[in-house]
């Protein structure tokens, strides 16, 4: 049975609708006019025990709405959620006790006293019988290396051995699922790395579910073998890495720029996917052509000042999605 | 002063405190003088008039004028303001000015509230003039003695609490809410040692007409001399805090 | 939740160790501004014996347990009137993520929690009983120690009805301003010297009333001439606390089911 179950999740945010200036405020008194907000529309997928999931979206997708009814904060306007058999908002405790969330910008330490004291109050707070905390905290100190700070105040603390702190602090009850927004923000290269190197042991060794948000989609490329990408508050794609690469591996864009304006500029064998002035961009099948073969097509009946080729790299091809929507043919064809 | 009138809560804050305290001293008096003996000089209506005046003297004096310079030497930009071919202090002075003359604007709107709320005497023209020019210096007298507390700040930055205790001390000694010709005898004599009794006493009881027009040059002489030995101590203070941040560095 | 509030307190108190050095600047706070408030009193009835019946004597003693009941909330409850921030800045949300009653962690979030007020309050309530000839009968023993936290209560219950504002009003800094200066300057003088309409609200809507001055009269022995109500009414302050705290537990309830957006 999955862990986490979405079917057709909606979320509304209504507000007055508010004309500016006196006028307007005056008004608002006598009438009552809203303005629906639709921040997640019809979301599904289901999750089961122990993946770990990349969730993917634009600002504004709808990312965070998702995960504060995933994690009780928000009630959903319709649809069904059920967490670890439990429907967050109105449970919210039992759910509570299920989860752990790490806020990539906020820490949850408490700032004038030494580490070691916060997760003494989450220990107290979670319920955590003594001996599994002992136990937790030895294995995490390990990992994260964590005892040459632990008797430090947190507010002495660089970001990256906060966010280890936080890390520990997150696990420490032995969450069944855990919740990562923006887990590795601001972090130097080797600090990502050893939070990236947690999360993956985390999830290995002990079953823990992983949501993982994030807008650096090296994250995700390190981490997570299924990714979900929702934009405008749907979902867009849900699926693996492997299958997004293969479709869009086919396919790289060659950016031109052109010489001159050209109003009929058309090239065969490729899709334009983009023009703005004179910036094109070419979408192309490079199992029907090569880049130089199509380079040269190009200068045959155009002059051009500039040429790049962009690779499908994860960030790119999620890149493509956001700009061009997702298209699931090899051929390019639009779904 | 556009910064300021932002501050709509502000506004309201301000005026609402007035009207909230107009009202509760007005029921005080009125409790008080029902069943003692009321001073000679001070019947009920005049007492009831110095508190309202007070009150509305209030927006305008415990307004922090020179915040700002706390502020600067908290964040340390003050060296820059030290490297400007400009008068430092006239810079503090005018900058706090904003603030002092948008809520002496509030007096108008507070004080036609208070109006539904009490009856206030209003003296001769002569009387209201000299009452003003002896507002005006004690105006002065909170400046300096405003700008002195943020002038610790060249030395510590924690002046928060000295502040606050000054304030307090201020508002009883300086007789704004407690006419001093109220105190008993022996506080009174100390309290007109103080410059406070400057700021509000003064201007208060020249209004009410306790104080006569006979003592009237006395009583602004000896504003006017606390202007001036606290304008003194000022720039010594100031001299020798300019001096400590050039040396130091901030 | 116990064993977290044992854990909240150990905190506390080693945060405010950890910033000890604040302690003196915060009693000399403390001190200054309780004492200027009796000093002030102390002018004035100098001058004016008799107000409305009361003396100096009999201030002392209103002034003096009303002190001790906000000196407790301060020490126990002030924490709520810090939601406000948090639901400003996000930490709301953090609350609303652990397995415990939003609001008992919003009063049970660690920080420097100075007992000078509190002491200063044992004292001067200790002295101004003493000072006052108040009896202190029985009755007296039994019931105080209820009046004062009863008290707390009704200040813990106006703290968070303004904190539940911000769920609506993000900005509660005004209001939250009003109620105090209501609580703190009126509460200093007897309430029998103000209007119809003002006595009916401290008494009916805004019950600062009971948090001195309904048991001051009653233990001392006025007439009242604040209402119609019996002497008696000043022992139901506990009662009047505990009501006040539902109440505001319920406004509360609303307030949180609006920010989980219940009902769209």
């Amino acid at each position: 049975m999955a862990i986490i179950e979405a079917v057709a999740l909606r979320k509304v945010f209504r507000s007055r609708e508010r004309q500016p200036g006196i006028g307007g405020a005056i008004a608002a008194l006598f009438t009552r006019s809203y303005v629906d907000k639709v921040a997640v529309d019809d979301i599904s997928f289901s999750l089961e025990r122990g993946e770990l999931v990349g969730y993917i979206g634009p600002n504004g997708a709808g990312k965070s709405t998702t995960i504060k009814m995933l994690t009780g904060i928000l009630v959903p306007t319709s649809g069904v959620l059920r967490v670890a058999g439990i429907v967050p908002h109105t449970h919210r405790m039992a759910n509570a006790a299920n989860i752990g969330v790490v806020f990539g910008q906020r820490s949850q330490l408490y700032w004038d006293l030494p580490l070691r004291e916060s997760f003494e109050l989450l220990r107290a707070i979670y319920d955590v019988p003594r001996d599994r905390y002992l136990q937790n905290m030895k294995h995490f100190a390990e990992i994260l290396d964590l005892d040459r700070f632990l008797s430090t105040p947190v507010r002495q603390l660089s970001l990256g051995e906060r966010m280890r702190g936080d890390f520990a602090a997150a696990m420490l009850h032995d969450p069944k699922i855990v919740y990562l927004d923006e887990p590795t923000i601001g972090l130097d290269v080797i600090a990502k790395e050893a939070i990236r190197e947690f999360i993956g042991t985390v999830n290995r060794e002990r079953g823990t579910t992983v949501i993982l948000t994030t807008h650096d989609l090296a994250d995700v490329e390190r981490l997570s073998r299924r990714i979900i990408l929702i934009d405008d508050g749907t979902v867009i794609y849900d699926g693996s890495l492997e299958r997004l690469r293969d479709e869009y591996g086919t396919h790289r864009t060659l950016v031109v720029s052109l010489a001159e304006p050209y109003p009929d500029f058309e090239v065969a064998g490729t899709e334009i996917v983009s023009r703005e002035a004179n910036l094109v961009r070419l979408r192309f099948n490079r199992r029907e052509i090569t880049a130089e073969a199509l380079i040269r097509r190009v200068t045959e009946h155009y002059h051009i000042t500039d040429v790049s080729i962009i690779e499908p790299d994860i960030e790119s091809i999620v890149r493509t999605i956001y700009l061009e929507g997702y298209h699931d043919g090899s051929d390019g064809a639009p779904s | 002063m556009a910064r300021e009138a932002t501050y709509r809560f502000d506004v309201f804050t301000s005026i609402a405190s007035v009207l909230v305290r107009v009202y509760l001293l007005r029921m005080v008096w009125l409790a008080l003088y029902a069943r003692n003996a009321a001073p000679s000089d001070l019947p009920l209506h005049a007492i009831i008039t110095y508190s309202t005046v007070a009150l509305l003297m209030g927006l305008v004096m415990d307004i922090d004028q020179t915040r700002a310079l706390h502020d600067k030497l908290h964040d340390g930009s003050i060296a820059t303001d030290f490297m400007k071919p400009i008068s430092v202090p006239l810079y503090f002075f005018a900058d706090g000015t904003g603030e002092v003359l948008f809520h002496a604007a509030l007096i108008v709107p507070s004080l036609l509230f208070a109006l539904l709320i009490v009856h206030i005497d209003v003296p001769s023209l002569p009387v209201m003039g000299v009452f003003l020019v002896s507002f005006f210096l004690g105006y002065l007298v909170g400046f300096f003695i405003n700008f002195l507390l943020n002038c610790i700040a060249f030395w510590t930055l924690e002046i928060q609490a000295m502040q606050l205790i000054v304030t307090w001390v201020t508002d009883l000694f300086g007789g704004e809410i407690i006419p001093l010709v109220i105190f008993p005898v022996f506080l009174q004599r100390i309290a007109f040692l103080l410059p406070f009794a400057s700021m509000f006493s003064t201007p208060l009881l020249i209004y009410v007409g306790v104080i006569k027009p006979e003592r009237y040059l006395q009583v602004l002489g000896v504003q006017l001399l606390w202007v001036t030995v606290l304008a003194v101590i000022a720039s010594f203070v100031w001299r020798a805090g300019a001096k400590r941040i050039v040396v130091q560095g901030g | 939740m116990m064993s977290v509030y044992r854990q909240y307190w150990r905190i506390n108190i080693l945060t405010t160790l950890e910033y000890r050095e604040n302690f003196l600047i915060w009693l000399g706070f403390t001190l200054v501004y309780h004492g200027s408030a009796i000093a002030a009193l102390w002018i004035v009835l100098t001058r004016f014996p008799s107000m409305n019946g009361w003396t100096f004597r009999d201030m002392a003693f209103l002034y003096g347990l009303w002190m001790l009941a906000h000196a407790l909330h301060n020490t126990l409850f002030s924490t709520v009137g810090d939601i406000p921030d948090h639901i400003r800045d996000g930490e709301f949300d953090r609350l609303l993520v652990r397995p415990l009653d939003t609001l008992f962690q919003a009063i049970a979030t660690p920080g420097q929690v100075f007992p000078d007020e509190l002491i200063l309050g044992l004292i001067t309530f200790a002295a101004a009983t003493w000072y006052s000839h108040v009896q202190v009968d029985a009755l007296f023993i039994v019931f105080i120690p209820l009046i004062v936290i009863g008290g707390a209560l009704i200040d813990l219950a106006f703290n968070l009805v303004i904190s539940t504002v911000a769920f609506w009003f993000v900005r509660v800094d005004a209001l939250r301003w009003i109620v105090i200066q209501l609580e703190q300057e009126f509460t200093r003088y007897p309430v029998s010297i103000y209007s119809q309409g003002v006595r009916l609200l401290l008494t009916f809507v805004v019950p600062f009333a009971f948090m001195n001055y309904f048991p001051a009269s009653f233990f001392l022995h006025k007439a009242h001439e604040a209402s119609a109500l019996p002497p008696a009414v000043g022992l139901l302050t506990p009662a009047i606390g505990i009501i006040a705290v539902a109440a505001a537990y319920l406004f509360w309830r609303l307030g949180l089911n609006r920010y989980s957006g219940v009902g769209h």
